[in-house]
């Protein structure tokens, strides 16, 4: 019978189990310090990514935001502008949901004279009453020297128990 | 940029923060919504909302180092060390916390997230650094995360070795939730280990005959019988230690072991009879469990002393034979285990979209070594190191994107050059024949014709050219020296010509205004594409200025940047290496102590059927 060496065996493995453990934090912390050198390359390179593709100068962004989604829930979006298609993005259930919570999402980003521009928005989900809707909104904006933001924003008209499409210019 | 044009959209950010931190309970809705102010910060939440934690960082380290999130400095902060924690991050996440959460952060929050960091780092194994986290932990934590805090730090003094501490914190619980429970079996555990196995059996013997309501609660009952039994069997008392054993379920995680024990504590009272029962129960289970091998041997020990000689031999010799193949089996798994491959099987159902800290194998890929190893999903080193793992693994295939990307940027500014290279005469050029200053000196010019104009009424000055010619046509006439003859044919056509001449002034002077407006009106105009052509003509000169040294500028970035990528790549294989190696450590010394275990009882039962031979040698040669 083993009983006798339990206490034994139990003091080796909690020796083993310590060694283990050093051995793990050892690594864990050079994990740390590598995903910390990761991160900082990431962010070096997303800005360099975005200030060679869209220099600040001819930048635009489109932001889509939800405020409430009680009576439209997304499933895509369609950008035109000056006429031309752009964007077609496609929500995933979880996408939807995040822009529910508060969450903006860049939906296109593009390259732009300065002088004025057709924005064109199409909004596709489900409606009130779960039917399926299909609207638009439009805008003509003025580009400037410098980025330009523009915000498509879906919001609840409460009154009239409908969703509301709304596209505004972050100064 | 201003509120009022703000996305008006409601959020908590603390609220989310906190469900972040492992804990739904912990959301606390009556705190104030915050409007997200900044679309870069929103684009954070959407990454965030959707536990895409990587992305998440990158664009807020990326907002801040661009000073795009002017509007929420402390909530992005805050974020940002949530994420971390839930990425894993967790010394980074520390750092954050350790300077904001002491001012700016309600006292509840401020708890809950020690004892969450407390309980990662516990994980992590490191127990001094979750200690010190509870010791941050001060009233505001709700009493179920309270209770867990209290057993944590329990059972970091146990891990430490320090029963006596680890008793005297639990030693004051009331109550009979499940926390209280759990308190009894760890201070009972850690009786036991003191060598104060009275003190333990009182404890364990009362938790071993409660009545469950939950799975949870009767697993704890079986586990603290086993613990129960077994302490008092080693402590010489075997008739106490199977009344204990009995209790626990004959089909659940200790069964195996109750059923060994049961038929030690009547082996110990030398009823070997009645140990063979529970004993050949485990014959027909899995040759995995060490109660089960042990078994192996235990039924012919048994036997032989029941002097069934020649049974006991047979089942020697199938243990004997079982073991063997078992363990030719785990070497085979042992060699897999080596040659490399076998973790990344673990990431192979894993798309890899993302990395957190809650991801957790809950199953092993299927293979022969599955079974060997299925015990070790349970362990905190090998899930951590798992996770360690497939976030190296991450990184490693995040950089080498990153590599392809770089290389296509440098395409990307040498075509940029040189479409900048050949446009440029052509641009220099058109430039030069436009002699802009001519034609601001011009329009001056145009401006005082026209004010001059204007002061002196000069209608003809604005006449069109027919008007102007029909006007000299007029003038002519009137001069001609045949119009001055005193005639009356003379005198009519004189009258024709003054009459013409009254209606074209006439016209003239009323069209004046309106053409002078006009005038004025395109000169304007002009002087507007004027200024708008000094203003692009500016730009062009300053582009032709700059392009050249922002061309220069993302170079060196790029440049810069793809000895990084290459460098911190060769790191992350590194360590991606050296966690391969050791999780293959914890995995290969798991299956060698299963295969340490089966040598030594192999052993025994090489002994024990020699001494059997024996025995049946000298009984032979006696009878003979």
């Amino acid at each position: 019978m083993d009983a006798d060496s339990a206490m034994a065996k139990a003091m080796s493995a909690e020796a083993a189990e310590s060694e283990s453990r050093e051995q793990f934090r050892s690594l864990d912390k050079d994990v740390q310090t590598l995903k910390k050198e990761v991160l900082d390359l990431n962010r070096d390179l997303f800005l360099l990514e975005e200030e060679l593709l869209f220099p600040a100068n001819s930048q635009v962004a489109f932001f889509i935001s939800m405020d409430v989604g009680e009576y439209f829930e997304l499933d895509s979006v369609n950008i035109k502008i000056d006429g031309k298609e752009v964007a077609n993005y496609l929500y995933t259930l979880r996408e939807a949901d995040a822009l529910v919570r508060g969450g903006v999402h860049r939906v296109h980003m593009a390259n732009l004279k300065t002088g004025d521009h057709e924005l064109i928005a199409i909004f596709t989900g489900k409606g009130p009453h779960v039917r399926d809707y299909r609207r638009g909104a439009t805008m003509t904006f003025d580009k400037g020297i410098g980025a330009k933001y523009l915000e498509l924003e879906i919001t609840d008209r409460v009154r009239k128990q409908q969703p509301e499409f709304v596209i505004k210019e972050w100064e | 940029m201003s509120s009022d044009r703000s996305l008006a959209r409601r959020l908590c950010l603390l609220l989310a923060l906190t469900a972040l931190t492992l804990s739904a309970q912990a959301a606390d809705a009556d705190r104030d919504p915050i409007v997200v102010q900044d679309p870069h910060y929103g684009e954070v939440l959407f990454y965030f909302y959707q536990e895409d934690y990587f992305p998440a960082i990158v664009r807020l380290l990326a907002a801040k180092q661009q000073q795009q999130l002017d509007n929420h400095p402390d909530e992005a902060e805050l974020l940002l060390g949530g994420m971390y924690l839930s990425y894993g991050h967790h010394l980074e996440a520390a750092e954050i916390f350790e300077r904001l959460l002491a001012d700016n952060v309600a006292p509840d929050i401020r708890d809950r997230t020690w004892f969450f960091l407390a309980k990662i780092w516990y994980q992590r194994g490191y127990l001094d650094k979750s200690q010190e986290a509870l010791g941050k932990i001060k009233r505001e934590l709700p009493r179920n995360l309270q209770r867990e805090a209290l057993m944590l730090e329990a059972q970091i003094l146990i891990d430490e070795g320090n029963y006596d501490a680890a008793i005297a914190r639990l030693q004051n619980w009331k109550g009979k939730t499940e926390w209280a429970s759990y308190a009894k079996f760890n201070i009972g555990v850690a009786l036991v280990r003191l060598g104060r196995v009275d003190e333990a059996a009182r404890l364990l013997d009362d938790l071993g005959d409660l009545d469950p309501f939950n799975e949870e609660l009767t697993s704890l009952r079986d586990k603290a019988n086993l613990a129960l039994g077994y302490a008092l069997l080693q402590d010489g008392q075997p008739r106490a230690a199977k009344a204990p054993l009995q209790r626990i379920r004959l089909e659940g995680p200790f069964s195996n072991k109750a059923l060994l024990g049961v038929g030690w504590a009547d082996a110990e009272t030398e009823d070997y009879e009645r140990a063979l029962a529970p004993w050949m129960e485990l014959q027909g289970r899995d040759l995995l469990d060490s109660a089960v091998q042990e078994s192996m041997l235990a039924i012919p020990y048994a036997m032989a002393k029941l002097d069934s000689i020649s049974q006991a031999a047979d089942h020697y010799l199938n243990a004997i034979e079982a073991f063997h193949e078992e363990t030719n089996r785990l070497d085979r798994t042992i060699q897999h285990i080596e040659s490399g491959r076998f973790f990344d099987n673990f990431l192979d159902d894993d798309p890899l979209d993302s990395t957190g800290w809650y991801w957790r194998l809950e199953e092993l890929p299927e293979g022969p070594e599955a079974r060997y190893l299925f015990h070790l999903l349970a362990t905190h080193a090998f899930q951590e190191g798992l996770k360690n793992y497939r976030d190296l693994s991450y990184l490693y295939r995040n950089l080498d994107n990153w590599q392809r990307n770089v290389d296509v940027y440098n395409n990307m500014l040498d075509t940029r050059k040189e479409a900048y290279a050949t446009r440029l005469p052509r641009v220099e050029d058109a430039l030069a024949r436009a002699d802009l200053d001519d034609m601001v000196s011009r329009k001056l010019e145009f401006d005082s014709t026209l004010n001059n104009i204007e002061e002196s009424n000069d209608w003809l000055a604005l006449a069109n050219r027919t008007e102007f010619d029909m006007w000299g046509e007029i003038t002519g006439l009137e001069n001609a020296p045949a119009l001055r003859a005193d005639i009356p044919e003379a005198e009519e056509v004189r009258d024709k010509i003054r009459l013409l001449k009254g209606v074209l002034q006439w016209e003239l002077e009323r069209d004046f205004k309106d053409r002078l407006w006009r005038i004025r009106r395109n000169l304007h105009q002009t002087g507007e594409a004027l200024v708008e052509t000094q203003r692009s003509r500016r730009q062009i000169d300053e582009s032709m200025r700059t392009e050249p040294l922002r061309f220069e500028e993302i170079s060196g970035r790029v440049y810069d940047l793809a000895p990084r990528i290459e460098g911190t790549k060769m790191k992350v294989e590194d360590a991606l290496s050296k966690q391969r190696v050791f999780l293959q450590s914890i995995a290969v010394g798991e299956l060698q102590a299963q295969k340490q275990r089966l040598d030594i009882y192999t052993v025994q039962a090489r002994f024990a059927l020699a001494a059997i031979y024996d025995i049946a040698a000298t009984v032979g040669h006696a009878s003979e």
